[in-house]
């Protein structure tokens, strides 16, 4: 089984690449990126080649459409390499420190491509962003680091929630909860029926879980905090953490008990099958799900625990940033352009099939209801958080997926998880 | 009693292989389900769907041809490269009394027992500080360096038990060096040679390592990346990826039933001085 393991994480444990990812995140990055000097063979004005992650065939067929319309409008030419995502996240380090880097990658927004900003790596495609002045302020602030300068195009972005079967609960009689006490009792009324009422799926996707700690921190202690939390400047063993995990705690007896076996997409398809209530998972579950089951989705937002909080949700940005070293910085500003527009945001959100929403307010999403819904609560909501991993670092999110397995086995011991998870989140600040 | 241990030891054999072949039965089944089948019944589930369009969309979709092509670029010319080069310091260890041919001996023994990994970084610098990052050329020179080690050692413990008198009688009869390694020597050591072959064409060919730390371009990807290129972000085609896997696997299990007597005999051949 292991081998044909989905787990992302687990995969690099296969490959023992983890060492690579690590030692290309940190050392190596700072070692080496000044002092590659290989031959450059300089592409001058050639084609901007591309590295793009998205490589499952619907994804992998619109980016190559985009490339097509780009090319045959003749205002410059550019050349698609999509590398599988698991290689690309280990190989990005690489990529971008080698002498001779492809111009343009697929990658996050948010820390970490300020990470690799604040090294010099990433190219100042503030001319670009001069003619996205429809985007909204949210997005132009996380594409910025943190000297004023975008280094970052959004493409798109997705939202989570609680995904549900409109079927099934038409069959148990319950409703959309709102907040935290009706959450609490529709989960009650579905443990009565004999249905685990949230699912999970930890099993090799322990990351999903960092989903819990982020909503549960945005609806208590509010976005600012967890960012703050997030870039160190707060503690983990901050009473205003443990607060969070006190609310956790009254959810925890209505976890399905099978949840940390599996990993998400098997929990997609306990979901599906009825066989648990609820699913807090982003958009890109739905991938997961045969056809026919898509039109009987629905969801809500994670349930309001304080209504003084302002309003968060976490929508994840995928887009675009290319290397410092590019040889053709106009080319890839060009083609930088031409993505950001209208046509091609559309484009690529209709050919992709994934549940996305692009990021230019011009471009229409898909008209699908469960697309409408979710760009209406991201429209609602004051602030955007991306992803526990995407507002601290790769680095940090092993130390969540340890002390949210752990507090998932022995919420008890609460207080000594949370020592240990800001001892652990000392080390990557420091390191 | 006989024929009832007989017959144990052939249920426990059955069994055995059963256990053994299971894991690539279920991906052969699983590669003929449909996507819909799959995610609505999970991995795991009995077949409820058969198509072999999996095979069409890996093939195409996938890019697989494009792919093995590239795999049999790098691995036929590896393989005979390393073994050629093998071969001749092999013959130059065991037959000849070169001053320090232990310690080299040592030396290419002791790189074997160095994990890859922790030269993933130096290979992937020096690919690009020589100007071989990114192409076929890198991964050839790449298989070919960490192989040479481990063939040479094989093949000197086969050469040194070679009996001395044939090189005696050769040299009597005239035969200069040259003629020693490529008349006498190679067809003598040539259940060493196949079945080395047999065995590097399967490490080369499998490999996925070195291969996505020298290349970058998914046109130079050989067959292994490629399957994993089928994997998407979030969630993969576990169907149209066993598809691919299958195919993968052809050329080396075709190596392996045409070398297949020489791969048992040459596994035996350090068994026994």
């Amino acid at each position: 089984m292991s081998d044909f393991d989905p787990g992302r994480r687990r995969f690099l444990g296969h490959l023992g690449l983890a060492g690579l990812g690590a030692l290309g995140a940190s050392s190596f990055l700072s070692a080496c990126a000044s002092s590659a000097s290989g031959p450059t063979t300089g592409k001058g004005s050639g084609a901007v080649t591309i590295q793009s992650n998205l490589s499952s065939p619907q994804a992998k067929e619109a980016m190559e459409k985009l490339i097509a319309n780009f090319n045959a409008q003749g205002k410059g030419s550019a050349s698609l390499n999509t590398i599988a995502s698991e290689t690309f996240r280990t190989q990005l380090p690489t990529y971008l420190t080698s002498a001779n880097p492809p111009d343009l990658y697929t990658w996050y927004a948010g820390s970490v491509a300020n990470d690799y900003a604040s090294k010099n790596l990433l190219l100042d495609v503030s001319d670009v962003w001069k003619s996205m002045g429809d985007y909204p302020q949210s997005l132009r602030t996380l594409s910025t680091e943190a000297s004023g300068k975008q280094i970052f195009m959004p493409m798109n972005n997705y939202w989570w929630g609680f995904f549900y079967r409109k079927s099934n609960f038409a069959k148990w009689g319950v409703q959309e909860p709102k907040t935290w006490t009706e959450f609490l009792a529709l989960c009650e009324t579905l443990k009565s029926k004999g249905v685990p009422p949230i699912g999970i799926g930890l099993g090799d996707t322990p990351w999903v879980a960092s989903a819990w700690f982020d909503y549960l921190n945005i609806r208590i202690n509010g976005a600012p905090f967890h960012r703050e939390l997030l870039a160190g400047k707060q503690r983990f063993d901050d009473p205003k953490v443990k607060a969070v995990f006190t609310r956790w705690r009254e959810a925890l007896p209505y976890f399905d008990p099978k949840g940390k076996a599996y990993p998400f997409q098997e929990a997609t398809t306990a979901l599906l099958a009825g066989k648990t209530g609820m699913f807090l998972i982003g958009t890109f579950f739905a991938d997961a799900a045969p056809k026919d089951a898509l039109g009987d989705l629905d969801f809500f937002r994670f349930p309001i625990i304080d209504p003084a909080v302002p309003l968060a949700e976490e929508a994840p940005t995928d887009g675009f940033f290319a290397s410092a070293k590019t040889a053709n910085p106009a080319g890839t500003k060009a083609l930088l352009t031409y993505l950001s527009g209208v046509e091609a945001q559309e484009a690529y959100v209709k050919a992709s099939s994934g549940i996305v929403l692009p990021a230019n307010p011009k471009a229409k999403a898909s008209d699908s209801p469960l697309v409408v819904k979710g760009k209406a609560m991201l429209d609602e909501a004051k602030e955007l958080t991306q992803f526990f991993n995407r507002d601290s670092s790769d680095a940090l999110q092993p130390t969540a997926d340890t002390a949210l397995t752990k507090f998932l086995d022995k919420p008890d011991q609460i207080d000594a998880i949370l020592r240990e998870w800001q001892a652990g989140a000392e080390k990557v600040f420091k390191g | 009693m006989n024929k009832l241990r007989t017959g144990s030891f052939h249920a426990g054999m059955i069994l055995l292989s059963l256990l053994w072949l299971g894991p690539v039965l279920w991906v052969v089944v699983m590669s003929t389900r449909s996507f819909d089948d799959i995610a609505a019944h999970g991995v795991g589930s009995l077949p409820q769907s058969f198509t072999l369009d999996t095979y069409r969309q890996a093939w195409t979709d996938g890019g697989e041809l494009r792919a093995l092509i590239n795999s049999m670029l790098v691995t036929v010319p590896s393989v005979a490269l390393s073994l050629c080069l093998a071969a001749m310091a092999a013959f130059a260890l065991s037959r000849f009394r070169i001053p320090g041919r232990r310690t080299m001996l040592l030396l290419m023994l002791a790189g074997n027992l160095l994990p890859p990994q922790i030269l993933l970084i130096p290979v992937s610098k020096f690919s690009e500080l020589t100007g071989l990052y990114d192409t076929l050329w890198a991964l050839i020179t790449v298989q070919v360096g960490f192989g040479l080690g481990f063939y040479t050692f094989v093949l000197h413990g086969f050469m040194r038990d070679l009996p001395g008198e044939i090189q005696e009688a050769a040299t009597i009869d005239g035969a200069g060096t040259g003629q020693i390694f490529t008349r006498i020597m190679l067809p003598l050591t040539r259940p060493a040679l196949a079945a080395l072959g047999a065995l590097s064409f399967t490490w080369i060919f499998n490999d996925l390592l070195w291969a996505i730390t020298v290349l970058r371009t998914d046109d130079n990807m050989p067959v292994t990346p490629a399957l994993l290129g089928l994997q998407g972000q979030f969630v993969s085609s576990w169907n149209v990826i066993a598809a691919g896997t299958v195919i993968a696997a052809v050329p080396t299990v075709a190596v392996f039933l045409r070398f297949q007597r020489h791969f048992v005999g040459g596994l035996a051949l350090g068994a026994v001085k």
